[in-house]
C-alpha cells in the first residue's frame, strides 16, 4: 500500500503562560489514495491538532511542532516552506471544520468565498470561468438554486447548507486528501447523514481520500474504511472497521465500543462507562497513559509505555490487549 | 432598511422636542440673565456718582418699572417660559435664532463666523484620528506583545492620560513662548488676507499645529485599541483559518477577511465623531485663543447669552442626533447581517 499521507513519530503541542504542553506524544497513522481513515478519540485526546498539524493550522504563535514527519506526495509537510503551503493547503490537502456556522466570513457573499478558492490557485482563470466553477461545485453538492445561493450572505443559509458551501469550497481544486474534522457535529442527526451521504457521493466521484476526525464511533462505521484509535495524545490501536468493530484488542477501544448505548440492551440499565478521567496534559503519568483506566493494568505498565506494534493485520499500543474474541 | 431609516428621522423630531424644551426651561430658571446684566450694568452706572447709598434701594432705583417692563417684553421674558418657548420654536422653524443679548448681533451671524473655524479642527482631528489609529491597530494587532506593540501602547495611553489643555499650556510655554517655533495663538494672521492661497494655507497649518496635538494627543487610545483588539478577535476567528486552509497567505487573509469585520465597531463611532466636529474643547481653545464652537458656547452660558446657548444647542442636538443615524447606516453598509426593521428586528 503506497501511502498518501504518513504522519510518523509526530509530536506537537502549545506554548503557554505555565510552560510548554504536549499535546501529541509520537502520533503515527497512514493513509492511502482514495482510502478513508477515521480518527477516533474522547475531547481532547489530539485529534483536531493532529489534522491541524497536518495543515500546518496550528494557533499561532503558540503551537507548534517539536518532532516526527508529515510525509504527503513525496513532500513532508513538517519542514515545508510556508510558501510552498499555500500551493498544497486548499489545492491537493482541503479541510473542512465542526462550525459551519462560524467557518464562513459572514461580511463576504457565499459566492465570492468559493471563487476565491479557486483563484488563489488559478490566479489567470477569468472571473466568468471562476464563477461557473463555483456554480457546479453548488449544484454538485445538492444546493438548490445555486445561482440566488452564490449571491447570499453565509447567515441566510441553514447550517446543513453552510457545511454543504463548505465541502464544495474545499473541493473546487479537486483535492487529493480531504480533512474533515467534526464535520457533522454540529448538525441535526438527519442532515448529518445527509452530509455523510454527500462526503461518500463525493469521493466516489473523486477518488480522494478522507482523515475523519470524530468521536462517533457510529459515524465511523458508517464511512471509514480503518480506524485509528487516539488516547490522551497516543495512536493506541489502528485497524480496520470490521476488525475494530468485531474485536477491539486495546482495552480503551473495548470501553469505548461498550460505552454506546444498543438498542438491543436491558432498557433502563444504566450505560457503562470508562472508570476514572483522562489525566491532565501537564501531568501526564509515566508508563502507558490509559494504565489508571484500565482493566488489564499489570506493574509493567507503569515502567514503559507500549510501542504501537503490528499484529495480526493491525496495529497496537498495549501490554497487556485484550483476547480475540470480544467478551 | 428604508422605512426603518424613515422611523428613526421622525423620531428626531420629539427628541429634539425634548432637548430643547429642557434646556429653555432651565434657562427660565436659574439665576442670572440679560434683565439682571441690564440692572447691573445700569448700578454700575450710578455707584459711580451716588457711592454711600444703600445697594438694594440704587439697583431698584437704578431701572424704574417702566424700563424693567419694556426689557422684559424685550426678551421675552413678560409671558409664561411655555409661550415664550412656542414663539422661539416657531422662530427656529423660520430659521431664525433670535439675536444676542451680549453683542446684539443675529446669533446664526455669530455662529456661521465660527463654522470655519470648527469645521476645520473638527474634521482635520477626525482625518488624522482615522488615519492614525486604523494602521496603527493593524500594525499592533498583527505583532501583539512585541516591543513595537508595547511601546506604541505606552506612548498613546500616555497621550490618553495627559488632559488636551495641559498637553496645550505645556507645548505653548515651549514651543510658541520660550522658542518661539510657533504662534502663540489665533486662527490666521493679521495679514492673512494679503497673502496668496499658498501661504493662506501654510499659515493655518502653521497656527493649527499645536493645537492640533493638544486635541489629537488623547484621542488615540480608544480607537486604536477598538482597532486593535477587534482585529485580535477577527484573526482568531474560524474563517480566517478557512481561508488560510483554503490556501490564502496570512497576511492577505488579514486584510481581505479579517479587517473588514474589525472596522464594524469603528464605523459605529463615525456618527458620533461628526457631532464632536463642531463641539471643540472650550479649554484649548481659550488658551490658543481660537474663536471656536467650544469657547463661544462656553462664555455665553457663563454671560447667560441664552439666544447663543440655545442657538449652539440646536445645531449641535441636530449633528448628534443625525449623527447617530448616519452611524447605523455605515454599520448596515460594513455588516449585510444588519437589516434594520425587517422581521422585527
Amino acid at each position: 500500500m503506497a501511502a498518501l499521507l504518513e504522519v510518523r513519530g509526530l509530536r506537537a503541542g502549545f506554548d503557554t503562560d505555565t510552560g510548554y504542553i504536549e499535546v501529541l506524544d509520537g502520533v503515527s497513522f497512514e493513509l492511502a489514495a482514495g482510502e478513508t481513515l477515521g480518527l477516533v478519540g474522547e475531547s481532547g485526546c489530539g485529534k483536531s491538532v493532529s489534522a491541524l498539524s497536518v495543515m500546518n493550522l496550528l494557533p499561532q504563535p503558540a503551537g507548534k511542532i517539536t518532532a516526527g514527519s508529515i510525509g504527503f506526495q513525496n513532500r513532508d509537510l513538517v519542514t515545508l516552506p510556508k510558501e510552498e503551503f499555500h500551493d498544497v493547503r486548499g489545492n491537493r490537502i482541503s479541510m473542512i471544520f465542526q462550525e459551519p456556522m462560524t467557518a464562513l466570513n459572514p461580511v463576504h457573499r457565499v459566492g465570492n468565498q468559493i471563487i476565491e478558492a479557486v483563484k488563489l490557485h488559478e490566479p489567470n482563470l477569468s472571473s466568468a470561468i471562476a464563477r461557473r466553477r463555483a456554480l457546479e461545485m453548488l449544484e454538485r453538492v445538492g444546493i438548490p438554486a445555486p445561482d440566488q445561493r452564490l449571491k447570499e450572505y453565509p447567515h441566510q443559509l441553514s447550517g446543513g447548507m453552510r457545511q454543504r458551501v463548505m465541502i464544495a469550497m474545499a473541493l473546487t481544486m479537486q483535492p487529493d486528501l480531504l480533512i474533515a474534522d467534526e464535520p457533522t457535529t454540529a448538525l441535526d442527526v438527519t442532515i448529518q447523514a445527509q452530509i455523510l451521504d454527500l462526503l461518500r457521493e463525493m469521493q466516489r466521484e473523486s477518488g480522494m481520500a478522507i482523515l475523519f476526525i470524530t468521536h462517533d464511533l457510529g459515524v465511523i462505521a458508517e464511512l471509514c474504511d480503518r480506524v485509528t484509535v487516539m488516547y490522551a495524545g497516543c495512536v493506541v490501536e489502528q485497524a480496520t472497521v470490521t476488525q475494530l468493530f468485531s474485536t477491539p484488542r486495546h482495552p480503551y477501544t473495548q470501553g469505548l465500543l461498550r460505552s454506546i448505548p444498543r438498542l438491543d440492551a436491558t432498557p433502563k440499565q444504566p450505560l457503562t462507562t470508562i472508570p476514572g478521567t483522562v489525566p491532565a496534559l501537564i501531568d501526564m503519568p509515566a508508563g502507558c497513559r490509559f494504565r489508571n483506566r484500565c482493566l488489564n493494568a499489570e506493574d509493567d505498565c507503569e515502567l514503559r509505555s507500549p510501542d504501537l506494534i503490528h499484529a495480526a493485520g493491525r496495529q497496537i499500543a498495549c501490554h497487556h490487549p485484550v483476547a480475540e474474541v470480544m467478551p | 432598511m428604508t422605512s426603518y431609516f424613515i422611523r428613526r428621522l421622525l423620531l428626531v423630531i420629539p427628541t429634539f422636542l425634548g432637548i430643547t424644551l429642557l434646556v429653555f426651561a432651565v434657562t427660565r430658571v436659574v439665576p442670572g440673565g440679560p434683565i439682571e446684566r441690564a440692572m447691573n450694568e445700569a448700578l454700575l452706572a450710578q455707584t459711580d456718582s451716588a457711592q454711600m447709598i444703600d445697594m438694594n434701594s440704587v439697583a431698584g432705583a437704578a431701572l424704574s418699572e417702566d424700563q424693567l417692563a419694556e426689557l422684559r417684553a424685550y426678551y421675552g421674558f413678560d409671558k409664561p417660559w411655555h409661550e415664550s418657548y412656542v414663539i422661539w420654536l416657531g422662530r427656529v422653524m423660520q430659521l431664525d435664532l433670535g439675536m444676542s443679548t451680549r453683542y446684539t448681533e443675529p446669533v446664526w451671524d455669530i455662529i456661521k463666523n465660527r463654522f470655519p473655524i470648527s469645521i476645520f479642527y473638527g474634521i482635520t482631528t477626525l482625518i488624522l484620528t482615522y488615519a492614525v489609529c486604523i494602521p496603527l491597530g493593524i500594525a499592533k494587532a498583527l505583532r501583539h506583545n512585541s516591543v513595537f506593540d508595547n511601546a506604541t501602547s505606552a506612548v498613546v495611553f500616555f497621550g490618553y492620560a495627559l488632559p488636551g489643555y495641559v498637553v496645550a499650556i505645556a507645548l505653548l510655554t515651549a514651543l510658541a513662548s520660550a522658542w518661539e517655533w510657533f504662534p502663540l495663538g489665533g486662527f490666521v494672521s493679521d495679514n492673512f488676507d494679503q497673502l496668496s492661497t499658498l501661504d493662506q494655507a501654510i499659515d493655518i497649518l502653521y497656527h493649527a499645529t499645536l493645537p492640533l496635538i493638544a486635541y489629537l494627543a488623547g484621542s488615540f487610545a480608544v480607537m486604536t485599541f477598538m482597532v486593535k483588539n477587534s482585529l485580535m478577535d477577527n484573526l482568531s476567528s474560524d474563517y480566517v483559518r478557512t481561508a488560510i486552509a483554503k490556501g490564502m497567505p496570512f497576511k492577505r487573509a488579514v486584510f481581505r477577511h479579517a479587517l473588514r469585520n474589525s472596522l464594524i465597531p469603528v464605523a459605529t463611532s463615525f456618527g458620533q465623531l461628526i457631532s464632536v466636529i463642531i463641539s471643540g474643547s472650550f479649554l484649548i481653545e481659550k488658551i490658543f485663543n481660537i474663536d471656536g464652537f467650544g469657547l463661544l458656547g462656553f462664555e455665553s452660558l457663563v454671560e447667560r447669552d441664552y439666544p447663543v446657548v440655545m442657538g449652539i444647542l440646536v445645531i449641535s442636538s441636530l449633528l448628534f442626533l443625525v449623527g447617530n443615524i448616519l452611524s447605523d447606516i455605515c454599520v448596515a453598509i460594513v455588516d449585510p447581517r444588519v437589516k434594520f426593521g425587517e422581521n422585527g428586528s
